[in-house]
């Protein structure tokens, strides 16, 4: 007979005194006798850096790619010695027309990373409110590097939400130092200010880290899944016979607490919840029901067409008359954060109810309310009360109204050159009395109006432009239903080690990120058809917020969106959306990522050594197509100092300031060597660090080259300069005469082209030079 | 319809700069400035490939020898009408322009006259900024049928019409 332990009815108790009295702890799989200590973190030797911390490693971009002003002004209006005109002369303080243009870049990088920053702020301390500071932050198993930005600058990771304080504390004393240095007075020379510049950008990354960050954890967004669900885009995804609520913005805590309040009373199927810009993308990470409008360049068309009962906005890039255009439908309109209060009454203490009534019997114009949870109730019970009664305002005016209109048109020609892309705007207003919408409508379905509104603004005779341009479109709105991958997050650590050593060793020809606003120069579909160019050609194309829905916005010649077609890996051929203008931090982050997981480069507190390995060994190019923000500035120049460049459209030219490099400057691209110590020839990869093209073309052509980096394998440089030759054979017509450039043994050029590149490099007198094993802008 | 006074003030009214404004010129006196040039260089952009503008841009560039950048994708267009140029982009162009170092399209040395035709009108604007403010040693001249304020010299604002006599007097001697 075998004695055993009587069954016990009851679990042990592992909490008593005994253990403790022990002074030992249980492990799965070993007896400890003392608290394991945490995994040193290792400090790096630059964490939280001042403003001139990192200034080294801002002169060394600044000596490559040395800033290109593009003044909008020849004066200077900020302070009563003024107004100075500054065209070769200088100011009464002493400025000079390089050194204002840098400021001005500051302040706008600045005005960029305080937009984040306070949403960042907002939302972290409201989710630390609802959940607690010790809520932990964790991706899952599949993302170990929570916080790649956050570790390298701060030197240390976050664990729980309250840690995110600590960084926005640092965030915002630096950026505080950094508005300072704008006052009259105080910087005087452009390259400090660009490397005050660069320190906002990274500033901005920090903030927009710590945003996404917060979000995901606590609002359980999708944690780097691949395989995020396709949801639903486009006007004509609406359900306009039900009761709608448009959210317009980049905060996603009003829009969620819709979705929340819909849940808890049921009524998810009877409500139509959906977005334009960044709020869309969050609310829709947040629930598959939501819908995206579109992109910002849909919002006045949208808020126009009627179709909106209620209108919540939060903030940043919603038009500022927001209310004056809802008021036109009887839309009603609450206000959610101090970022934008429209002169609306602060209701936020107010009986719900009481603040329904009040919209629907129009005594207010619209509400302020502070608290998302409220806007949830009242949001979603006016557009139930609101609905029946705008029936008959979903409505734009008739065709014939139309015609009407157009006949009052003058010929005047101010509407197409006040038009920001000069559009034939009295062309198709003139077209249209003749009875002929056809101009019209292109305008709308080409997404070639943006819908800014300045033709109306001009005309003479008050002609109603955008409203006919969205109902010569309104033909076609049922059929703008497309899908879009829901924004996945960032990129897993398993893919960052599957694709760490194809992408530094140029077999995956590079990391291309669609990011940005929608001021495009020839619509959104300029967008997709780069983001497929590059897809076909095997890069990672990788993008966020409106430049993500215009991707969406497309059919390919199979009928299908290109999120329905490629697959949200981060891999080749994969289409990653990664969300909102926040998860852009996850760009760079996934650059940090290979420096860490693939070259095990420490990252607490080493910017400098992470930066100068992407610069010169990740092949990513950002592109923002349609920048217009101060927000699109400051993440722009973030990007920058991390390494990674950024080509901008055209408008882009506007913002002032861009980082050039000099290709036929030989002594700009010497490397150094960090294995064997030699000082070498390099070639100008990335050639520029900011970029604004002129077309779509161009564009595509200098992305192909900008994802070039000196650690291409001779496979992998193959691999990119058949990409660069072809696309530039297709856009050119010829091979480019730059090629010798980035050849640097004969192993180098591609196959195919083999013949006429050796005839090129004849002709150029070229010789073979060193490939560089560890190259760097870094002394050893 | 463009009336006188529309003629002189910017195409895109919002681009005004400063006090100082481009002079107009008329088809003879852009003609003057680029005979008194030393190194010209003209800088042709992708609103120029349509026809008939590319015809009379092809028999200007003819006329004075004119070496040419071409910029966006305007290089295959051109290079398809019998021009060779040197394909940049416009920032890039502007960048080389403002270093009086620069050698220039034919290695001749820095050119003191930039000739612009057909770039997208904000972008050539802020190009011409940058011109106007850092690159002293150049004079700019835009023979667009939109005035450019931020040139040295600009043709008026014109309809097609009016804009395609100017073009063709500039090589009809």
């Amino acid at each position: 007979m075998i004695d055993v332990a009587p069954e016990s009815k009851k679990a042990k108790n592992l909490k008593g005194d005994f253990w403790d009295a022990k002074n030992i702890q249980i492990s799965i799989g070993e007896i400890i006798t003392e608290e394991k200590p945490q995994e040193e973190e290792v400090k790096g030797p630059k964490p939280r850096p001042h403003v001139t911390d990192l200034r080294s490693w801002d002169m060394k971009l600044l000596e490559r790619y040395e800033p290109f002003y593009a003044p909008f002004c020849d004066m200077c209006c900020l302070c009563t010695y003024g107004k100075c005109e500054l065209l070769g002369k200088k100011g009464a303080c002493g400025i000079d027309a390089a050194t204002q243009q840098a400021r001005t870049v500051l302040l706008a990088c600045l005005i960029g990373t305080a937009a984040h920053a306070g949403h960042a702020r907002h939302l972290v301390e409201h989710l630390i409110e609802r959940l607690g500071e010790d809520y932990k932050i964790d991706l899952g198993s599949n993302v170990d590097i929570e916080a790649p930005i956050t570790r390298t600058v701060m030197g240390k990771r976050p664990s729980k939400l309250g840690d995110l304080r600590e960084v926005l504390d640092y965030a915002e004393e630096q950026m505080s130092h950094l508005l300072s240095a704008c006052h009259t007075g105080q910087e005087g020379d452009s390259k400090d200010f660009e490397s005050k510049a660069f320190h906002a950008g990274l500033m901005d990354d920090l903030t927009r880290e710590v945003a996404d960050l917060a979000q995901i954890v606590a609002l359980d967004l999708p944690k780097g899944d691949e395989d995020a669900p396709l949801v639903e885009l486009g006007f004509g995804t609406i359900d306009t016979e039900k009761p709608v609520v448009l959210c317009i913005g980049h905060n996603v805590l009003p829009g969620a607490d819709i979705v929340d309040y819909l849940d808890e009373q049921g009524m998810e199927d009877e409500v139509e919840v959906c977005g334009i810009c960044c709020a869309a993308i969050d609310v829709t990470r947040y629930s598959e029901a939501a819908k995206v409008v579109g992109p910002l360049s849909k919002q006045l068309r949208f808020i126009r067409s009627g179709v909106a009962d209620v209108i919540v906005v939060d903030e940043q890039c919603v038009r500022t008359d927001v209310l004056e255009e809802a008021l036109k439908n009887r839309s009603a309109v609450i206000a959610t954060t101090d970022k934008m209060c429209l002169g609306l009454p602060d209701l936020t203490g107010e009986d719900p109810d009481k603040i329904v009534n009040d919209l629907i019997n129009g005594n207010i114009e619209g509400a302020l309310i502070l608290d998302p949870e409220k806007v949830g109730e009242v949001a979603v019970k006016t557009a139930m009360k609101l609905a029946p009664i705008r029936k008959s305002l979903k409505k734009l005016p008739d065709l014939d109204e139309i015609i009407r209109l157009a006949s009052e048109c003058t010929d005047c020609g101010w509407c197409q050159r006040v038009c920001p892309n000069s559009l034939p705007v009295m062309d198709a207003v003139k077209k249209a009395a003749e009875g002929d919408l056809s101009k019209l409508e292109e305008m709308a379905i080409e997404e070639l109006c943006y819908t800014c509104g300045r033709c109306e603004q001009e005309c003479e005779r008050n002609i109603p432009i955008v409203s006919m341009v969205t109902k010569a479109g309104e033909r076609r709105v049922k059929d703008e239903k497309y899908k879009i991958r829901a924004g996945r997050g960032p990129a897993q650590d398993v893919e960052i080690r599957r694709v760490g050593a194809p992408i530094v060793l140029g077999d995956i020809p590079g990391v291309v990120a669609f990011v940005g606003c929608s001021n495009y120069p020839e619509g959104g579909k300029d967008v997709a058809l780069m983001a497929k160019e590059f897809l076909e050609r095997n890069y990672i194309v990788v993008t966020t917020g409106c430049g993500a829905m215009s991707i969406g916005e497309y059919r390919d010649e199979d009928g299908q969106t290109l999120y329905e077609k490629y697959g949200g890996q981060f891999d080749a051929r994969g289409l990653v959306n990664m969300g909102s203008c926040v998860s852009n931090a996850h760009v760079s982050g996934a650059a940090i990522k290979i420096a860490n997981i693939f070259a095990q480069k420490p990252l607490e507190g080493n910017f400098e050594e992470i930066a100068d390995y992407i610069l010169n060994r990740v092949g990513a190019c950002g592109v923002a197509w349609g920048a217009y923000s101060q927000k699109a500035a400051a993440i722009a120049t973030g990007v920058n100092r991390w390494g990674i460049p950024v080509v901008l459209g055209p408008h882009g030219s506007k913002y002032r300031r861009l980082f050039l490099g000099r290709p036929d400057d030989e002594e700009k691209w010497k490397l150094n060597d960090l294995r064997t110590g030699e000082v070498i020839d390099g070639e100008p990869a990335p050639e520029h660090l900011l970029y604004a093209a002129e077309n779509r073309e161009e564009a595509t052509v200098k992305i192909a080259k900008l994802c070039i980096r000196p650690t291409d394998t001779p496979k992998g440089r193959q691999m990119k300069l058949s990409n660069y030759i072809d696309l530039h054979r297709k856009y050119f017509g010829t091979i480019p005469d730059d090629i010798d450039r980035f050849i640097r043994t004969e192993k180098d050029i591609p196959i195919v082209y083999k013949r006429d590149v050796m005839k090129i490099l004849e002709e150029k007198n070229w010789k073979p030079r060193k490939l560089p094993k560890e190259p760097s802008l870094l002394e050893r | 319809m463009i009336v006188l006074n529309d003629r002189i003030i910017p195409w895109q009214p919002t681009v005004i700069a400063g006090p100082k404004q481009a002079i107009l010129v008329t088809p003879e006196t852009a003609t003057m400035m680029i005979k008194k040039a030393r190194r010209p260089l003209m800088v042709v952009g992708p609103l120029a490939k349509r026809q008939p503008v590319l015809e009379h841009v092809v028999k200007i560039i003819r006329h004075f020898d004119l070496p040419v950048v071409t910029t966006a994708d305007t290089y295959r267009a051109l290079s398809e009408a019998g021009i060779e140029s040197e394909p940049r982009g416009i920032v890039e162009i502007t960048n080389l322009l403002k270093d009086p170092s620069w050698e220039g399209v034919r290695g001749e040395g820095q050119h003191d006259l930039v000739i612009f035709i057909g770039c997208i009108y904000y972008i050539a604007s802020q190009g011409l900024s940058t011109l106007k403010h850092f690159a002293p040693h150049i004079k700019t001249l835009t023979i667009c049928r939109t005035f450019h304020s931020n040139a040295d010299a600009s043709f008026p604002n014109m309809d097609d019409d009016e804009w395609f006599r100017y073009l063709e007097k500039m090589y009809a001697e």
